[in-house]
């Protein structure tokens, strides 16, 4: 577990986390300078989340990544800086990524992701995974809920993201409230009423709770056809198109399952490039996954896939915010996390919130 | 850069590359709105921002590193963008968007302006030269974990200005003055006395005892009655307060007894306040000294989060006072300083005066840390609701640019998802209000006053400009003969200012035509006379709603308060010079979710 140093916050760090310390707190930013995050993938969505908690101020932070930067590539994100082709991804982008807060021990590692030891995830409090394959995602989150170290992962695809957590068997964490204030007396109109001297009512207290999270493998493991599943429809968002509205609870999961298949299917995202082929690999996966899910192929229009190539800069901003916020709440263990998926659809706007898992 | 390359999107692209945007403002959101937009393909992106950076942005303005503190934000954030993305086209203003340079024309020359202010007033102003302009707007706001963001289009949706917004808290003089109960009040006391001492006097300002409490009698005359014995008595308030300080050579044992004791034994003379009231114990400067003893250096939190004694505010009170008194010095004959609460001695002032009146008051004293917070507006903000914000901003603008319009939503974030599990919250977009006093065809409002007791410049600088965000307003009455009262132009009706509405020949039914040329905005103003408006009320805007406007209705945003980097020059909206806070808030609409985001900016300063 991260132990709260009990040192002593610099002047200068006083300074700069000045209005998030007024936000969480001191306590909570000593812990997120007690902490090494492991951030795999400087891709969009990645980058978002490097500046996110490099600003926020974690002891340190691995940027993992062994692919080179493209012609394409560079104009995805922003810490790499132009006329870097065919340099490391992660070396190109460490210079900018140090440079937003040089409090923090910003590393850069170019190795590939799938050819570390397990002994390599043991020296972080978190790791989080972005453009990682399905079954290299189970096994680290496996091994990480071993040792007690926080698991995040999140993609973008086109319009949409998603982010997972995994913050172990029981992760701690408290939550500020307001004490509760006698109501003042209201003043009469006729005549001075006394008031009475008010007691601060800017006091607050901390209270202490636990969640539970499961493994990304168990996430993942849902049973689509199960009838209580199925039924369990009351607030969960749904596919909306001219001429149905379905309802299921595994709605939110289609994007990352179809997506997910096809990096393991092909070792790669769907690429503009290859737009035709890909296109065609995605709608026959959907017609699978919508099979395995119960549903009709035809209740997603035809051009979905339109919307999930490439990963889109303002889409990466949001995923990457919230999985950030995640990821500092979860080493600060303050405030409530989000159990366990964040959706995003960036073409409504709507972000959800759901849990998939063993009940 | 990626959008989606699927065919549906190259004329998007296309248009991305072609358009021209504006961006108000290079903060938290501007920030992570200009690498947006760039990433997803706007070549000609112009910013303007009136601030330098300070190093309390470097946490989440991250465009800006701890060397370029002090240097204009527009600037160091296109040079920082330009890093990455070299082709892109942008142009830096460091310059106030109220500025009349901007005129309509200039708005004319963008696809769409995207507002990511801190204040009130210039989302005001860009809502209405959006209107005149015809150009989509959007709107957004964060604070700590919540955000917003929404679209305004002129004839589709509601304006900025649709919904009445809830005003400024502010306190009744008597009591800042009297008989402070929280610790805010002596916060706005001790920013007043740093104004009556050391900046520009303020006649709303004051911090002497106030004779004409209403509580002190139960019949309004003799209220009337005392507060003119008192003027005429030639007692404390003939004399200013910063002249008294001046002849005393601005000596700290003298000022500390003055107020922490002088003032507090008058008040206590007053003794019908104090009948239910616990009442203030006055301090000494000798029996305090007597009292000091070493101050420990506590702990492992922050040094500012301490709270020291009664002693050790007496001696920061002293030494902030002589390095106060030195400055002012410095600036020579007539200087005036301005409060900053990044101004360390102007804090430590604060500081001391406010926890030395609160422990008067029998209120617990709080620390640097915490009062900073209160007199300094300062709403904490981390990176990532800003980028989440600026994330969606995009999003609805790149609707905007692909003709859907009618997808556009405003957006909530909340901090926990709602019952129904959504943490980000799209709703319709609201029509436009058919009263609105801005978008409305012929807008038109009543307000109430008392046309003997109201000064043109106080309808001018209060009325149309604080309350009603005009920056140049031009006034004629509607009397047949059209009556210039006020003109935008410098020094035209100077010589009306001092002169009350009444000498106008304005009374009860009276209608005044406003113009502000600059928005394109005219106002018919209806004129009620009231002669019995609250105590500190100055007007009443008919119509608001008592819920969303809290009593009293005339708010007064304190105009002395320079919030934010000591170098940044706003040009003056008002005839009283810096008026510029720095506070911000989210817009204040209730979704059918149950996500109302509101933040009325802190209170302070009296109204009358």
């Amino acid at each position: 577990m991260i132990e709260k140093e009990d040192s002593i916050i610099s002047e200068e760090e006083a300074a700069q986390y000045d209005r998030q310390i007024r936000l969480w707190g001191l306590d909570a930013q000593k812990r997120l300078r007690g902490s090494r995050v492991l951030l795999v993938g400087l891709r969009g969505l990645g980058a978002e989340v490097a500046k996110n908690l490099i600003l926020a101020g974690v002891k340190g932070l691995t940027m993992l990544d062994h692919e080179l930067v493209t012609e394409e590539s560079s104009r995805a994100q922003f810490l790499i800086p132009v006329n870097n082709q065919g340099q490391n991804r992660a070396q190109a982008s460490l210079e900018r990524a140090q440079y937003l807060n040089p409090m923090v021990e910003v590393k850069a590692d170019t190795d590939r992701v799938e050819t570390k030891p397990d002994e390599f995830f043991l020296q972080f409090e978190a790791v989080c995974l972005t453009g990682c394959s399905r079954d290299l995602m189970v096994r680290v989150d496996q091994l990480c809920f071993e040792h007690n170290i926080k698991v995040f992962c999140g993609d973008v695809f086109g319009y949409h993201g998603y982010m997972f957590s995994d913050l172990g068997q029981e992760h701690n964490y408290v939550e500020e409230k307001p004490k509760v204030v006698k109501p003042k007396t209201e003043e009469s109109n006729d005549g001075p009423e006394a008031k009475k001297t008010k007691i601060d009512s800017n006091e607050t207290t901390m209270i202490k709770k636990t969640a539970c999270f499961c493994s990304l493998k168990l996430a993942l493991e849902v049973d689509w056809t199960n009838e209580k599943a199925k039924s369990s429809l009351k607030h969960t968002p749904h596919f909306s198109t001219t001429q149905s509205i379905v309802f299921s609870p595994f709605v939110p999961l289609f994007f990352p399952t179809v997506l997910l298949k096809f990096r393991t299917d092909k070792g790669r995202d769907p690429h503009p490039e290859s737009f035709e082929a890909d296109a065609m690999l995605l709608r026959q996966i959907r017609d699978d996954v919508l099979e395995a899910m119960g549903l009709s192929s035809d209740l997603l229009p035809h051009d979905f896939v339109s919307y999930c190539f490439s990963e889109m800069a303002p889409v990466c901003a949001v995923v990457g915010g919230v999985l950030g916020q995640e990821v500092v709440k979860a080493l600060s263990q303050r405030d409530a996390p989000h159990k366990n998926f964040f959706f995003f659809d960036g073409m409504k706007g709507s972000g959800v919130v759901d849990y998939f898992g063993p009940k | 850069a990626l959008i989606s390359k699927g065919p549906p999107y190259r004329k998007l692209a296309d248009s991305l590359s072609a358009c021209r945007v504006l961006v108000v403002g290079a903060g938290g959101i501007g920030c992570e709105l200009l690498k947006n937009l760039v990433l997803t393909g706007f070549k000609n992106i112009e910013v303007i921002d009136l601030d330098t950076i300070d190093v309390s942005n470097l946490n989440r303005q991250f465009l800006f590193q701890k060397k370029h503190v002090g240097k204009s934000k527009a600037q160091v954030a296109k040079e920082s963008v330009l890093q990455f993305c070299p082709t892109a086209n942008i142009t830096a203003y460091h310059d106030s968007i109220m500025n009349p340079e901007y005129n309509v024309e200039f708005f004319r020359n963008f696809m769409l302006v995207m507002n990511a202010l801190d204040n009130r007033a210039a989302r005001n102003h860009v809502n209405r030269m959006c209107l005149a302009a015809d150009i989509p707007l959007i709107e957004s706001g964060t604070a700590g974990y919540l955000g917003q963001v929404t679209v305004i289009k002129k004839g589709l949706t509601e304006c900025y200005e649709c919904q009445p917004k809830p005003t400024q808290k502010t306190f009744p003089g008597c009591t800042i003055r009297n008989t402070p109960s929280e610790p805010i009040h002596c916060i706005v006391w001790a920013k007043y006395l740093f104004n009556q001492l050391f900046g520009e006097e303020d006649a709303d300002q004051e911090v002497s005892p106030d004779t004409a409490d209403p509580e002190l009698t139960w019949n309004p005359a003799d209220t009337e009655a005392r507060a003119t014995a008192s003027d005429q008595d030639g007692d404390i308030k003939r004399v200013s307060t910063k002249d008294w300080a001046r002849s005393t050579g601005y000596d700290t044992v003298k000022l500390f007894n003055k107020l922490f004791k002088d003032d507090i034994q008058y008040l206590l003379t007053m003794d019908k306040l104090w009948k239910k009231r616990k009442a203030p114990l006055p301090l000494d400067w000798l029996e305090i000294q007597k009292l000091a003893c070493p101050q420990e250096v506590t702990g492992t939190g922050l040094k500012d989060q301490q709270v020291l004694g009664v002693a050790g505010y007496s001696q920061l009170f002293s030494r902030s006072v002589e390095t106060l008194r030195s400055m002012l010095a410095d600036k020579g004959d007539g200087a005036e300083l301005v409060w900053d609460k990044d101004d360390p001695p102007a804090m430590d002032f604060v500081t001391a005066a406010a926890n030395l009146r609160m422990h008067i008051f029998s209120m617990n004293m709080k620390s640097r840390f915490d009062i900073k917070s209160m007199a300094g507006n300062i709403i904490p903000a981390i990176a990532t609701t800003n980028a989440v914000i600026a994330g969606l901003i995009v999003l609805e603008a790149l609707k905007i640019l692909s003709g859907d319009v009618e997808q556009c939503r405003t957006i909530f974030l909340n901090k926990q998802p709602n019952p129904r599990k959504k943490l980000l919250v799209p709703c319709a977009l609201d029509p436009p209000s058919a009263n609105c006093y801005v978008c409305a065809s012929k807008p038109e409002v009543t307000v109430k006053l008392n046309v003997h007791k109201t000064l043109v410049l106080a309808l001018q600088d209060k009325i149309l400009k604080e309350k009603f965000g005009m920056v140049a307003p031009d006034v004629q009455i509607e009397d047949g003969k059209g009556t210039i009262l006020i003109s935008s132009e410098e020094g035209e009706t100077e010589a009306n200012n001092s002169k009350f509405l009444s000498d106008f020949g304005i009374r009860h039914g009276s209608r005044l035509q406003v113009d502000d040329f600059l928005q394109d905005y005219t106002l018919l103003v209806n004129v009620i006379h009231c002669e019995d408006l609250e105590k500190d009320v100055e007007f009443e805007v008919v119509g608001d709603a008592p819920d969303k406007a809290p009593t009293p209705p005339s708010a007064q945003e304190d105009k002395n308060v320079a919030n934010g980097n000591k170098d940044s020059a706003e040009p003056s909206t008002s005839s009283k010079g810096d008026y510029q806070t720095q506070s911000f808030e989210v817009s204040c609409f209730v979704t059918a979710v149950g996500a109302i985001i509101s933040r009325s900016q802190p209170p302070f300063g009296p109204n009358r």
